[in-house]
């Protein structure tokens, strides 16, 4: 338990050591909650899916709060890419830690500086949409873990598994484009579903956005702090077995693949 | 007795067999030189025996544990100091040290004492908040091996420790491996530099293309060339054929050159044994020796003798 409290350590460490990289995506998504949301709020005809929702900006505030989350967790998977090329994972693989406390450190660490990045956002969030109860806020908070957790997983597995850097980041701006476009972030899913039974969007799509972690994470804030859509197990039960899924591939991958390398 | 013992050790990266077959001993509190050219083998063994990447033939038992066996135990008894140093860039010496003392257990009071002080002998507290990469090449190299004095393994294998470092450095980190080894660590210095293995060794084995090709102390190993040793001597007097062959009577003596009538070289083994006889060789004849110059060969004679390259050919032709 204390190697894993050390590598964290070292992750956290070095989350905060990336200044310039984090100033960025800070202000990316400020930009997407503070204007990209409020433009869209004016542009965007209510009644075509807003329904009960006051604004575009009550909506997409909990999805710009998951998009930070997938950023900065996913950023894990970056500075293991850059270790194994640079072999500092010699360094990391030398030290009196078993590879299972390194792995789950790391997998760990990539979770909580999501969640650690997320705060703000969320607070931001809940000053404009309202506070949720405790019991509901502890499900929020609980099921963004399973999320950030899945996604510094994904984003590890990525990383041991691609050496190359140029390649890596193409992965990574597929893996965003993908997660982030067939999600329930930017549009509700009830509308994606009824653009997908008009035939206006392809079926892949519509099952991929209903699958989708970043869809369940955003919709469970969205259930809580502004009852649509309505709150059910299915959101909790996806960010677990994305969680799960994840979690144990990016272990498997950090300890089995990054030997090899 | 042997803290590490490898049986035929192999590594093979494809169609490249970087480490081949290595049958190793290496004694409790010793520094044990591997020397060789880079691309010999030397990274390669020190990485498979400190369980960062696993052989893919043989074994070694490090401590008393197999490498493939016990990995987790293994490294609890050894510290590396890696060729590169294996810092990532944003980092500062400091954090990069105090949190290596931390991860290898020790105590608040402990680590901060002996981060400072290392960061002091190494000449790097000035520069504890630079980050990594601000710092020169030589600069970098101190942190990787303060990492290892600060951690005081039972067993510490240093590669290339003196690569980058000025001349004053490097006497300054030879002084240190060889207060480490008066602490209690056994050494396994990987070095492609023939004086270093040759000041610090105990015992060196030296490695090329992936096999040991011998492996024992520097002097032995320097005795071991025939006729290596050379002594020059000048007589007042041209010296009589008797004494000439007296002289190559000597079974230490392999040739005998006479540069002037009163110029002789000669290529001997045990130098320091032979010399007080064939000075009382040339007083018993009455031929004064005016002038005795004796030279030893080099664990550079020795890499030639062995390998039919110098370290710098061998260096140019390793894959």
């Amino acid at each position: 338990m204390k190697a894993v409290l050390h590598i964290i350590e070292y992750d956290f460490r070095n989350f905060f050591r990336y200044k310039w990289w984090l100033a960025g995506l800070i202000s990316m998504n400020l930009a997407d909650l503070l204007i990209m949301a409020v433009v869209y709020n004016k542009i965007v005809n209510p009644d075509l899916f807003l329904g009960q929702l006051k604004s575009y900006f009550n909506f997409f505030a909990p999805g710009v709060t998951v998009l930070g989350l997938f950023a900065s967790a996913f950023m894990i998977g970056r500075e293991v890419n850059m270790e194994v090329r640079r072999e500092i994972h010699h360094y990391m693989l030398s030290l009196p830690i078993t590879r299972l406390e390194l792995a789950v450190g790391r997998l760990l660490a990539g979770g909580l500086r999501g969640m650690m990045y997320m705060t703000p956002l969320l607070l931001i969030t809940f000053l404009f949409l309202g506070f949720p109860s405790p019991s509901q806020l502890l499900i929020i908070l609980g099921a963004l873990m399973l999320l950030a957790t899945g996604i510094s997983g994904l984003s590890i597995a990525a990383a041991v598994s691609i050496t190359s850097f140029e390649k890596f980041v193409t992965a990574r701006g597929l893996i965003y484009y993908v997660l982030f476009f067939c999600s329930s972030i930017f549009y509700p899913s009830s509308l994606i579903r009824t653009l997908g039974q008009d035939g206006l969007i392809p079926q892949p799509i519509v099952v991929l956005a209903e699958l989708n972690p970043l869809s369940s994470g955003a919709d469970l804030i969205r259930s809580f702090l502004i009852g649509t859509p309505i709150f059910t197990l299915e959101m909790i039960r996806n960010l677990a077995i994305f969680s799960m899924i994840f979690s144990t591939t990016s272990t498997l991958a950090y300890v089995k693949i990054i030997e090899r390398k | 007795m042997a803290v590490i013992r490898t049986i035929d050790l192999t590594k093979r990266f494809k169609d490249l067999v970087a480490v081949d077959h290595l049958n190793l001993d290496i004694e409790e509190g010793e520094i044990f030189g591997l020397l060789g050219p880079n691309g010999a083998g030397k990274t390669t063994t020190v990485l498979m025996l400190s369980t960062v990447i696993k052989p893919t033939g043989g074994t070694a038992v490090v401590g008393e544990y197999d490498i493939g066996k016990s990995p987790d135990d293994v490294r609890k008894l050894i510290g590396i100091c890696f060729q590169e140093p294996k810092l990532l860039w944003v980092s500062t010496p400091w954090d990069v040290l105090n949190w290596h003392a931390k991860v290898c257990g020790l105590s608040t009071q402990e680590r901060k004492k002996r981060v400072k002080q290392v960061l002091e002998d190494v000449n790097m507290w000035e520069h504890r908040r630079k980050n990594v990469h601000g710092l020169s090449g030589g600069m970098r190299k101190r942190v990787e091996i303060a990492k290892i004095l600060i951690q005081r393994p039972k067993i510490a294998f240093i590669d290339e420790p003196t690569a980058q470092i000025d001349v004053v450095g490097k006497h300054k980190i030879w002084n240190m491996i060889q207060e480490l080894r008066e602490e209690g660590t056994t050494i396994i210095l990987a070095t492609n530099e023939l004086h270093e293995a040759d000041i610090l060794s105990d015992r060196v084995g030296i490695m090329h293309k992936g096999k040991l090709l011998i492996c024992d102390t520097p002097k032995t190993l320097k005795d071991s060339i025939l006729g290596g040793d050379l002594v020059e001597i000048r007589l007042e007097k041209e010296a009589t054929q008797d004494a000439f062959d007296e002289l190559k009577s000597f079974h230490e003596v392999v040739d005998v050159v006479t540069v002037k009538p009163t110029n002789l070289k000669v290529h001997l083994n045990k130098v320091e044994e032979i010399v007080p006889k064939i000075m009382e060789l040339f007083m018993k004849r009455n031929l004064p020796v005016t002038s005795i110059s004796m030279s030893e060969p080099s664990l550079d004679d020795v890499f030639v003798h062995y390998t039919g390259l110098t370290i710098e050919e061998a260096q140019r032709k390793s894959p």
